[in-house]
């Protein structure tokens, strides 16, 4: 396939640009060697006409075109683009002048063919000086356009583009239709002269450098403008070429827009520092409101608050007080001012009304203000601000300034957002990082919790004489329930059952505790009386002042069928005796471990032994299970646990520890949760 | 959980009335009296719990870490009016074998002589 390159619109046009400059220039030379050879003229006006529209519509195109390609070209810049080529058409103008000058009256001066180029010269500079500084304007008057301006400029161009062809009917004779045109065209580029939206967005100096380069426009043109009409004035032999309306229109309308511009430029000085000073309070605002950015911390935040502040209120010194992590108070974002004069304005403000009214505690800190002369050599007026985040005041704003009453309501509204802003980022910024500290709190707990899950049995032992099954379920991620079996001999097992004063992380660890005194001491092959004596002691050490742990400890000796027991403050066990049908609470007197922490507690101490026979069952739980309430806040209680035991005794120790844990569900509801946490264990023996 | 409590020192001896509930959560909430009530030199402590519906272990643990620092500066603790569902608490703990448990006002004032 034949690949054709796309023609590149800038250098196509200036290329027919020059082209039909050229042919304007070979038109006029043959038109002037038929005058001078008197010869029959044959070559028509028109000719020149319709090349010198090429002309137009070729520069055009290369502006249109070099313009747009640099489409994000300041406005200072635009301008600039327009006075310098001013300056270049008129330098060239001025050169010629002075050529024509040093010529004198010499025969060369006389030389048509010589003034013919010149003149070919001036016009097609002055056309690219005014078709540039109407496509620059062209920019100038879009920005930030409404549908009615961009209406109006299309307006405008098909206008020029008319009065283009205006040539052709004209002649370029000045009579009443072109100044008709003329004034008309005027009028036009007056209307649209008005849109100027970009002048504010100019900074000080920038508006200087602006009006400098429109004072030059201004000239160049005028200049460029005289220059034309003295042509016009003297009898040329060849065709006028620039008393056309098109050229007349644009004159017009590059000069009144440079002067609508010149002028409010002009009168917009004095209050563009004004308007500075709010577009640089909107930013700071703005970054003030974005979210501080993980990694970075409120000190950013507190930076562009101080900035932001000081420069909205022209204050002349500034500081922040903080509080830290430890209630201290530290000064942070000093500007302008020595930590000597710091500190001393710091003591002075802090003993003087209404400065000395502050008090961190206060719970409307959020809408106070506090602001006053000073008694400082120097410094005369400060405004002090709190920063109150999370309805906890976290530091100071301090602003000074040199002069008396240096403080106005607007500067004092503006800071006060500036404070509420940044109060809020900082608030953001603390709940975030406070969430993501929870979330890894919450990963934290449930390692513990399959820690402590690790901790219960998963194994319980037993031999041929008897079954067993257990269950264990903490109302928090980790609970304070323990239970756990072990083989002493081959016929002999040790039981036990515990519960940890409190619940959640603290119960947890003390469970573990326990879990530890247990397989350190059934080693030694105590009675339950011994047992629980030396867990006593141990526990003793470890334990907070107000904790304790209820357990029970069961030996049960398959061979002779006898189970010894005792009981630390622990739920009685519920005994079913199967030759009797009869189930029981097998109570006896003891106390909590921890709760004596000195020998005395084996007072308390009681052991038990008892018999068993086959099919009697044995319900080891904690407190959990008979404080479980319903949703009227009735508990499932001693006397429901008994009835159930009685109801289900013929089933299998996991289908009766199932079944009560059912029970217990049904009781408590759908809708409540366990609020403790509770422990079963079923021992059945086997017939 | 609500619990509220009542402080009155009356003549010779202070009553703390505990009324509602006491869990863990606010099981502190007792131990701060009671251990305001100690550094301010009370001699004798009279808890009222005719209207506590429930205590849980955390609460027991408030009254047994005092019973060690009550036996030393010789202050004496009765607590009265225990409804049948929170006294079987104190009971199976044997917090009653630690702590004197009289069913009314009278028998506890009885006590203090």
């Amino acid at each position: 396939m034949l690949n054709i390159p796309r023609p590149n619109i800038g250098k196509v046009s200036v290329l027919v640009a020059i082209l039909a400059w050229l042919a304007l220039l070979f038109v006029d030379i043959t038109r002037i060697f038929e005058t001078v050879n008197r010869l029959e003229p044959n070559m028509a006006p028109q000719v020149s006409y319709v090349l010198e529209l090429l002309f137009f519509i070729t520069v055009y195109l290369f502006y249109n075109y070099s313009i747009n390609k640099n489409e994000d070209l300041d406005f200072l810049n635009l301008i600039w683009r327009g006075a310098s080529t001013g300056l270049l058409a008129t330098s060239v103008s001025l050169l010629i002048n002075f050529f024509y000058q040093m010529l004198g009256e010499g025969r060369l001066a006389a030389d048509p063919l010589l003034r013919n180029f010149f003149y070919h010269v001036n016009f097609a500079m002055m056309t690219l000086f005014l078709i540039s500084c109407s496509l620059l304007w062209k920019h100038l008057i879009l920005y930030q356009k409404s549908k009615r301006v961009v209406q109006q400029w299309q307006a405008f161009e098909i206008l020029m583009l008319i009065s283009m062809f205006f040539v052709f009917f004209n002649e370029n004779n000045l009579d009443y239709s072109f100044l008709f045109g003329l004034v008309f065209l005027t009028f036009f580029s007056a209307s649209l002269s008005v849109n100027l939206k970009w002048i504010p967005y100019l900074t000080f100096k920038e508006k200087w450098k602006s009006i400098l380069f429109f004072v030059i426009i201004l000239v160049c043109t005028s200049y460029l403008f005289f220059e034309l009409l003295s042509y016009s004035g003297t009898n040329l032999t060849f065709v006028n070429l620039t008393d056309n309306l098109f050229l007349m229109g644009l004159f017009a309308f590059v000069f009144i827009y440079s002067l609508f511009s010149f002028l409010v430029t002009l009168f917009n000085l004095p209050t563009s520092s004004v308007f500075e000073q709010k577009l640089l309070e909107a930013i700071n605002f703005q970054r003030l409101s974005q979210s501080i950015k993980p990694g970075q911390d409120e000190t950013q935040v507190l930076d562009i608050l101080i900035d932001s502040s000081m420069s909205a209120a022209y204050a002349d010194a500034g500081w922040l007080e903080l509080l830290d992590k430890e209630e201290n108070k530290v000064i942070i974002q000093e500007r302008f001012i020595d930590e000597d004069i710091r500190e001393e304005l710091y003591d002075l403000i802090s003993n003087i009304k209404p400065f000395s009214e502050f008090n961190w505690k206060a719970s409307d800190n959020e809408t106070r203000k506090y602001l006053g002369k000073i008694p400082h050599n120097i410094f005369k007026s400060a405004l002090m601000l709190p920063l109150v985040v999370n309805q906890k005041t976290i530091g100071r704003l301090f602003l000074i300034k040199e002069v008396k009453d240096g403080f106005n309501k607007e500067m004092i509204n503006i800071i006060n957002t500036f404070v509420g802003q940044a109060s809020i980022s900082v608030e953001n910024y603390r709940l975030l990082n406070e969430a993501i500290k929870n979330e890894r709190y919450k990963e934290e707990l449930k390692i513990a919790q399959r820690v402590q899950r690790s901790l219960l049995p998963t194994e319980l032992h037993h031999d041929d004489s008897f079954e067993i099954s257990g269950i264990s379920e903490a109302a928090d991620e980790v609970g304070g329930d323990y239970y756990e079996t072990k083989q002493i001999s081959s016929n002999l097992f040790a039981i036990i059952i515990g519960d940890v004063s409190g619940k959640g992380t603290s119960a947890a660890f003390n469970m573990s505790q326990m879990k530890g005194i247990f397989h350190s001491l059934v080693q030694l092959n105590p009675s339950p009386g011994e047992f629980l004596a030396k867990a006593n002691v141990a526990l003793s050490q470890c334990l907070e002042r107000n904790h304790f742990i209820t357990t029970a400890y069961y030996l049960v000796d398959t061979e002779s069928k006898k189970i010894k027991y005792s009981r630390a403050g622990h739920c009685p066990t519920l005994f079913y005796d199967a030759s009797l049908k009869s189930c029981d609470y097998l109570s006896s007197e003891g106390l909590g471990l921890g709760m004596v922490r000195s020998a005395l507690y084996e007072n308390y101490i009681h052991e038990q032994e008892f018999e068993f026979d086959k099919e009697d069952i044995l319900l080891l739980y904690t407190d959990g299970i008979v404080e479980a309430k319903n949703e009227s806040g009735i508990e499932f209680g001693y006397d429901r646990l008994k009835k159930t035991l009685m109801d289900l005794h013929q089933f299998s120790a996991i289908e009766i520890q199932k079944k009560i844990i059912e029970h217990i569900y049904r009781f408590v509801g759908q809708n409540s949760m366990p609020d403790d946490d509770f422990s079963l264990l079923v021992i059945k023996f086997n017939p | 959980m609500m619990l509220q409590i009542e402080k009155n020192i009356e003549n010779d001896h202070s009553v703390l009335s505990l009324i509602g509930e006491i869990d863990a959560s606010n099981s502190v909430e007792l131990d701060a009296v009671i251990l305001e009530m100690v550094q301010g030199g009370v001699s004798n402590l009279l808890v009222d719990c005719s209207r506590l519906e429930y205590i849980s272990s955390a609460g027991l643990g408030v009254f047994m870490s005092y019973l060690e620092e009550f036996q030393e500066k010789e202050i004496k603790l009765v607590i009265f009016g225990l409804k049948e569902k929170v006294f079987q608490v104190f009971n199976i703990l044997g917090l009653d074998q630690l702590i004197k448990i009289r069913s009314t006002k009278q028998d506890a004032l009885g006590e203090l002589l």
